[in-house]
């Protein structure tokens, strides 16, 4: 492989991070010997947001980290704007083919990032009041997200798998994050032993495709499938393929929670700590989804081919109908709030799967990108901003030792009209009712569909959006209507941060759905990708 | 005339909402005093739409602006007579409304009165609207002020009821939602698709055997709006738990969102499938009437009981609507306007009721009249205009119907044995027996609140109507009057859209045949007359052949 300096301007997003993240992670060897011994305790009361690493501790055994969020927070913007600085230039292949610089990677690649900043934002008050202000948080956060803009960008089987990885691990450790208890560890080590399976899956696929073809680029797989499909090819590569799409397609169906691969989800969602759950559905679904795309639409996707478009749609709609109905029916009777956003989540990915299944076919290939993107950046933005109230509930929970149950969720509206006016907006927009981003996100995606001729698939998703509408109303219902047990306000730490990140995500929401024009436009460029 | 006039209308609530929301949370009226003085400003601005309305074309005060062009959506607003009415009807509401509760909402004001202008932005949006997209934005937007409104502010079993009215509106939009779709998908080349309705209605009608599910998915969705028997049983529910002021925006705005829908949206975009359906809706609304008739008189809830009577209600306008004739579709547009106003009246009367003596049970009512005596008359006023009694609105409304429905000879006949039955006069004599079992229910109820021996209710004594009561009374009291001696200029305002509804639907292949001469080919056989009569699959394609002649 040929090596380009250039190249590196490609990858810029993903080097930001990683540079971000080796910078908190060094800063961490001064701040745990030198420092925690120098500085004398001060009152834990000051309320003033941190901007420095001298502002006053929380407690005399734990050095003051609340730096790290900022820092971390500042990267993840400045991955951001790298993201959107280079969303108008010209697609070009990078590291000899094996990855690209496209507008469909850029927007992806903007999308994690911003969900990281959000992210950490809301991370920032949680781990305080938890006393889980360990040095590694916010560097596993930008390890994994550079895995997720380099996975989002891979062209070639091996760089998917090595982004995969790094992406996954740092994720399985954020996961765990909370240590104490058994659900943490529960959620960590399930998540870990089937995401691991899923990874194997994967290289066998990757094996099976590098059989039939002899090279794990995109491209040459697509020449190769080309070929099988004009019994060109050498004699049975076009079963060989077909199966390399299959497991390579169930791998990711893991990392997307597609049924019947979702079995992990509800666990480690509600095990792992709310922020990175946030974080979870919103950047880990964006990179499987864009690499699954891409490894769909640039690697199997002529349409001549048998072992193509018309095979492999065939598996999507399949696994998208399953994801929509159970990921809705299973959610419905679930009492936990988070429990019950795992499976919407899983709900999601079916929509987002309907997208994937409209790109079949080659002419409505641009729209259903843009559906695609739409929907990832919508979802995004509003679960971050859903597990976000949920943290600051989890913090009142972790306080007074209560389960978590819709009941706890019982009268916000009268102790806290704000944050109940936006988890009600986050749910409003899951469901999908305007006018908010998870309207728009919908219409595009199902406007793909029906253009894709994929109308059954598409009737079918918008019924199982009913039963989604019943169970997000009723957290408005305990928000807004059920009458409170007991009057205990949030409390523990600060929660600037968290407000920001929450009034961002609520005008992010409110953007997108009142004018989703400025979002349409600006991943135009990423829309016309696929467009053959 | 400013271009912005309607926009101005339509977002005048919104601004009202936002500065009621920055108003610090407290007691007093200042919400309350914000809200009213936003509604009655927004009246106000709509006055200009109801004395400058010239539309040069079909719409007047259009408005067309750039929203998403990346996706084909369009900020197209404007008016045709139909939808001018229900504005006007809107925003007379508004002011009512606010004034209503008054006194019963006491928790959570400010809540209330950004639900109460968000909701009124909603339905004023959605009748303005002339982009799909934009219409079905109001149109879900409408549910979730309504729904709070319902399941915050309503009495005991509120919140099964707002979920229930939120589910079964929401199932049939969502699939008007992908018939939306499929319409853009259909509007052009890729690139230059659309969701202007303008533009998509212009481009003719589909062919016939495309047009059936797409005219049954967007009619599910205002066929439950209506609500059309059977899908009404939200409706009871939902006007009896919520607050006064839900009920009276309720049935007398939002109900009209399903037949303004039906009369805008379903049967002009769809006509074949319209006519070949459209004796079933008859059928549909004649049951509804008979039915909400019987189920009225069965009633012991005085909400419940107006709940059904709306049933009944709407069951005439759909019965109008079905016909396709022009009275009969006048009289249905009138008829919208007419429940809106005595249907609110009398929920508003239901509201000050039960503000007095806190129950809804028709069995503890009695002898309110000698306490009551103002309270009891206008009461009766605005029961007999329910009725449809000569001289108020309901009748001039009601009567068109019935007499459009009975000259309807496009509808076709019925067999049985021997017998030969016109459809529509078969229609409008059941329906005319609504009328009667009308007069029998509303007129029993007043006599058990109002009359005889004094109960429970009347004992500890009923004040009679305070002014601001008397001030939201009066409009009401007027319009009833007015429209029921001089329903001309209505009726003058709604020719242009009716006479056009009725030319598309009840001949669906007109603009067709229009269209080919444009285009310079010939026409089929026989022009446009009988072609009305010809089955509409037939028609769908143009026939070969008839080049040569």
């Amino acid at each position: 492989m040929s090596f380009n300096a250039n190249d590196l301007f490609g990858v810029l997003p993903a080097i930001i991070l990683s540079v971000g993240a080796l910078v908190l992670l060094t800063s961490e060897v001064f701040l745990s010997t030198a420092r925690a011994a120098a500085l004398a305790p001060r009152s834990p009361g000051e309320l003033a947001p941190a901007q420095t690493a001298t502002a006053p501790e929380i407690s005399r055994t734990q050095p003051d980290r609340r730096y790290q969020a900022w820092l971390a927070a500042g990267v993840a913007a400045l991955g951001l704007w790298a993201a959107l600085a280079q969303l108008g230039d010209p697609a070009i292949p990078i590291f000899s083919g094996a990855a690209m610089s496209d507008g469909f990677g850029r927007v992806v690649a903007a999308t994690v990032c911003g969900a990281l900043l959000l992210s950490c934002l809301v991370a920032f008050g949680y781990l305080e009041a938890l006393r889980a202000t360990r040095g590694e948080f916010y560097a596993l956060a930008l390890f994994s997200a550079a895995g997720m803009c380099l996975l989002a960008q891979a062209t070639d089987l091996i760089l998917v798998f090595v982004s995969l990885e790094v992406m996954s691990l740092a994720i399985y450790a954020l996961c765990a994050y909370l240590r104490r208890g058994k659900r943490p560890a529960e959620a960590a080590f399930k998540y870990f032993i089937l995401g691991s399976f899923a990874s194997a899956i994967f290289l066998y696929g990757t094996a099976l495709g590098f059989g039939a073809t002899g090279s794990t680029r995109l491209a040459d797989i697509a020449a190769g499938v080309r070929l099988a499909a004009t019994s060109g090819g050498p004699v049975g590569s076009g079963g060989l393929l077909f199966a390399s799409v299959a497991l390579l397609s169930a791998g990711f169906a893991f990392k997307v929670a597609a049924v019947p691969f979702h079995m992990w989800v509800p666990d480690v969602y509600d095990g792992a700590p709310a922020p990175v759950t946030g974080f979870m559905a919103a950047g880990v679904k964006a990179a499987a989804f864009a690499v699954l795309v891409r490894i769909l639409v640039s690697g199997f996707g002529d349409p001549s081919s048998s072992i193509g478009p018309r095979g492999w749609q065939q598996i999507v709609i399949g696994l998208a109908a399953l994801t929509m109905l159970f990921g809705n029916l299973l959610a419905v009777p679930q009492r936990s709030v988070k429990r019950m956003l795992a499976y919407s989540s899983i709900a999601h990915a079916g929509y987002l799967l309907v997208a994937v299944a409209a790109m079949g076919n080659a002419p409505s290939r641009p729209d259903a990108t843009q559906g695609l993107l739409f929907y990832l950046a919508s979802y995004g933005a509003t679960v971050i901003g859903a597990f976000g109230v949920v943290a600051l509930i989890e913090r009142k929970l972790a306080m007074t030792g209560a389960g978590d149950d819709l009941s706890s969720w019982a009268g916000l509206s009268e102790r806290h009209p704000a944050l109940a006016a936006a988890m009600s907006l986050f749910m409003i927009s899951l469901a999908g009712v305007p006018p908010t981003a998870g309207f728009m996100a919908k219409l595009t995606v199902f406007r793909a569909a029906i253009e894709a001729d994929l109308a059954p698939l598409a009737i079918f998703g918008v019924i199982t959006s009913v039963a989604g509408l019943y169970y997000y109303l009723r957290v408005v219902v305990y928000v807004y209507m059920v009458p409170e047990a007991r009057a205990d306000a949030i409390s523990g730490g600060r929660t600037l941060s968290a407000s920001i990140a929450l009034a961002g995500c609520a005008l992010i929401v409110l953007w997108m759905g009142v004018a989703p024009g400025s979002f349409a436009t600006l991943i135009q460029s990423a829309s016309a990708t696929f467009g053959r | 005339m400013p271009s912005f006039a309607l926009s101005l209308v339509v977002f005048l609530p919104l601004a009202g909402a936002v500065l009621v929301m920055l108003l610090p949370r407290g007691e007093g009226g200042q919400h309350k005093g914000v809200a009213l003085v936003t509604s009655l400003v927004t009246l106000a601005a709509s006055l200009p739409l109801w004395l400058d309305f010239h539309p040069a074309g079909k719409y007047a005060f259009e408005q067309k602006a750039e929203w998403a062009p990346a996706l084909g959506i369009s900020y197209h607003i404007g008016l045709d007579g139909v939808a001018l009415l229900l504005v006007m009807l809107t925003t007379f509401l508004g002011p009512i409304v606010i004034l209503s509760s008054w006194k019963s909402i006491q928790s959570r004001v400010k809540e209330y009165c950004v639900a109460l202008l968000v909701l009124e932005t909603a339905m004023l949006g959605t009748l303005a609207a002339l982009d799909l997209v934009l219409f079905y934005v109001f149109w879900e937007a409408m549910l979730i002020p309504m729904y709070l409104l319902i399941g915050v502010w309503g009495s005991e079993r509120r919140i099964y009821a707002a979920v229930k009215f939120f589910l079964f509106t929401f199932v049939g939009s969502v699939l008007m939602l992908l018939a939306i779709f499929w319409l853009w998908s259909n509007s052009g080349p890729a690139g230059a698709r659309t969701f202007d309705y303008v533009t998509i209605l212009s481009q003719g009608a589909l062919p016939a055997e495309k047009q059936k599910w797409l005219f049954l998915a967007f009619a599910l969705a205002f066929a439950i709006k209506v609500p059309i028997f059977p899908l009404h049983t939200w409706l009871p529910d939902a006007h009896t738990e919520a607050p006064a002021a839900g009920s009276i925006l309720l049935a007398g705005v939002m109900l009209k969102m399903g037949t303004f829908g039906f009369i805008r949206y379903a049967m002009p975009l769809f006509p074949h499938a319209a006519k070949e359906w459209a004796p079933v809706i008859g059928v549909l609304g004649v049951i509804g009437i008979v039915y909400g008739s019987f189920m009225c008189m069965a009633q012991t809830d005085l909400k419940r009981l107006i709940a059904y009577s709306s049933v009944a209600h709407l069951g005439f306008v759909m019965l109008g609507l079905s016909a396709l004739t022009v009275e009969a579709a006048s009289g249905a547009v009138l008829q919208m306007v007419n429940h809106g106003i005595s249907t609110g009246a009398l929920f508003l009367m239901i509201g000050y009721l039960y503000e007095r003596t806190h129950t809804r049970d028709l069995a503890a009512y009695g002898g309110l009249a000698r306490v009551a005596p103002a309270l009891a008359a206008v009461f009766v006023v605005i029961t007999l205009s329910s009725i449809g009694l000569p001289g108020t609105n309901g009748f001039v409304g009601e009567f068109l119907i019935l007499i459009g429905t009975f000259t309807a000879r496009g509808l076709g006949t019925w067999q049985i044995g021997s017998f030969e039955f016109g459809k529509g006069v078969t229609l409008s004599v059941i329906g005319a027996t609504g009328v009667i079992l009308g007069a029998v229910y509303m007129l029993w109820m007043v006599q058990r609140v109002f009359f005889g021996p004094m109960r429970k209710a009347a004992q500890h004594g009923v004040p009679d109507l305070t002014v601001r009561e008397w001030a939201t009374v009066i409009p009401l009291l007027v319009a009833i009057v007015w429209i029921g001696a001089y329903p001309q200029p209505l009726l003058n305002v709604i020719k242009a859209p009716v006479d056009d509804f009725v030319q598309r639907v009840a001949r669906p292949d007109g603009p067709r045949v229009r269209q080919l001469r444009q285009r310079g080919e010939a026409p089929p056989r026989g022009g446009e007359a009988p072609i009305q009569f010809l089955p509409p699959a037939k028609m769908a394609q143009p026939q070969p052949g008839l080049e040569g002649r």
